[in-house]
């Protein structure tokens, strides 16, 4: 027998009474723990996906203007998330909605990214997508839908899902790629950046139009239109 | 010795649209170098030259846009280009003439072209002439080409072989 059980035999009635009332409270406090438990893993479950959201990597800030948790998966209302890439240059991405699921934290669904992210100390491009999966872990920006990239020098390129490492710069697009600026078109049926946006690879089916007056004449397009050429 | 012809047709002018195709491109905005590699296909009006690899080098600081950005302005005709270097078997076509190397640069600045090989010949309607080295000014499209030296066949003064067709000499 164990300890308890001989102890309680040479009791006396009253101590056989006192072990009772101990069972009873000890009952009562595993019934209490029944309860509480669940509750209390399901809140640090969330403190953690808030946690785990919030945290990112050190220099991420996020604002979030209004959160709700429906079937099991945090939404946020247009959740604004600022950081610095490895060369500590700004950037910044918005979304009308980010949700994450409870359980699975890291990567975070987000619908209508508008995302900002620098070339060099002054020049930038932004991101315009309907869809894309953000992992904070490794910060990567996986985008499910067509791109629009622009910027700010005047680049415009469309592209279709791709990958973008926003803290090395780099973007992989696997889909047809066209890119205008000032009169010239690429188009490829693909594109990597590398290096922190300064390595374009365009591969297959690569076509280059250069139109040199709007390239040479680089100043007010409008003006040459004038000009009548 | 050297044999001037008027290799009227090759022009790369400024104005006119110019379309480069290629398996693939690789733009390398802090370097200043677009490189185009495979089945390489440059149009611009009748002009028309193929190649292994084309390697653009665009003025440092000229360029100045975003990758892509730098290439499209790293392009024959436009205004920041230094120079193009052209290798893997270059052939250029013009409406009379044609020219096939192994090499070819061509300094935006001097306009000049310069296509050397073991055998560069320039064909002119039925006209062939075999030499090392073709110097064409683009400007005025007027060619030199010069024979192959006895030692490699860079140096100048070589024997030039020219196959004038009868009926050709006008």
């Amino acid at each position: 027998m164990s300890a308890a059980q001989q102890d309680t035999r040479r009791l006396p009635p009253s101590g056989r009474d006192h072990a009772f009332a101990g069972a009873i409270r000890h009952s009562r406090r595993v019934r209490f723990f029944k309860i509480a438990l669940p509750v209390l893993s399901l809140l640090i479950a969330i403190g953690f996906a808030g946690y785990s959201w919030l945290l990112t990597p050190a220099s991420v800030v996020i604002a979030v203007d209004g959160s709700a948790i429906r079937d099991g998966k945090i939404v946020m209302a247009n959740p604004k998330m600022n950081g610095f890439t490895s060369n500590n240059l700004p950037y910044s991405m918005n979304a009308a909605r980010a949700i994450q699921e409870l359980t699975r934290t890291g990567a975070i669904e987000l619908e209508e990214i508008d995302a900002r992210f620098p070339i060099a100390a002054d020049r930038w491009a932004t991101i315009r997508a309907e869809a894309g999966v953000y992992d904070d872990e490794t910060n990567v920006l996986r985008i499910t839908s067509p791109i629009t990239l622009t910027t700010s020098d005047g680049l415009q390129a469309d592209l279709g899902p791709s990958e973008v490492d926003i803290a090395a710069g780099e973007l992989r697009s696997p889909s047809p790629v066209r890119i205008e600026q000032g009169g010239s078109t690429i188009s490829a049926d693909s594109l990597e950046v590398l290096d922190k946006g300064t390595v374009f690879v365009f591969e297959n089916r690569v076509r280059m139009q250069v139109d040199p007056r709007t390239v040479n004449g680089v100043g007010d397009r409008a003006e040459m239109q004038d000009a009548g050429q | 010795q050297q044999t001037q012809s008027n290799f009227g047709g090759l022009k790369i002018s400024g104005d006119q649209p110019i379309q480069i195709e290629s398996d693939k491109l690789e733009v390398r905005d802090t370097d200043g170098v677009a490189i185009f590699t495979g089945n390489v296909n440059v149009v611009q009006g009748p002009t028309l030259m193929r190649a292994g690899r084309m390697t653009v080098y665009y003025a440092k600081g000229a360029a100045g846009g975003a990758g892509a950005g730098a290439a499209a302005s790293a392009t024959p005709g436009s205004g920041n280009i230094d120079k193009l270097e052209v290798d893997g078997k270059v052939y250029v076509k013009s409406e009379t003439q044609v020219a096939t190397a192994d090499k070819a640069t061509f300094d935006m600045g001097t306009e000049i072209l310069v296509m050397t090989g073991n055998e560069v010949v320039l064909t002119d309607g039925p006209n062939v002439i075999v030499g090392c080295r073709l110097t064409v000014r683009m400007g005025t499209g007027e060619a030199t080409l010069d024979g192959c030296g006895k030692g490699g066949q860079q140096d100048k003064g070589g024997r030039v072989k020219m196959l004038l067709q009868p009926k050709a000499t006008q």
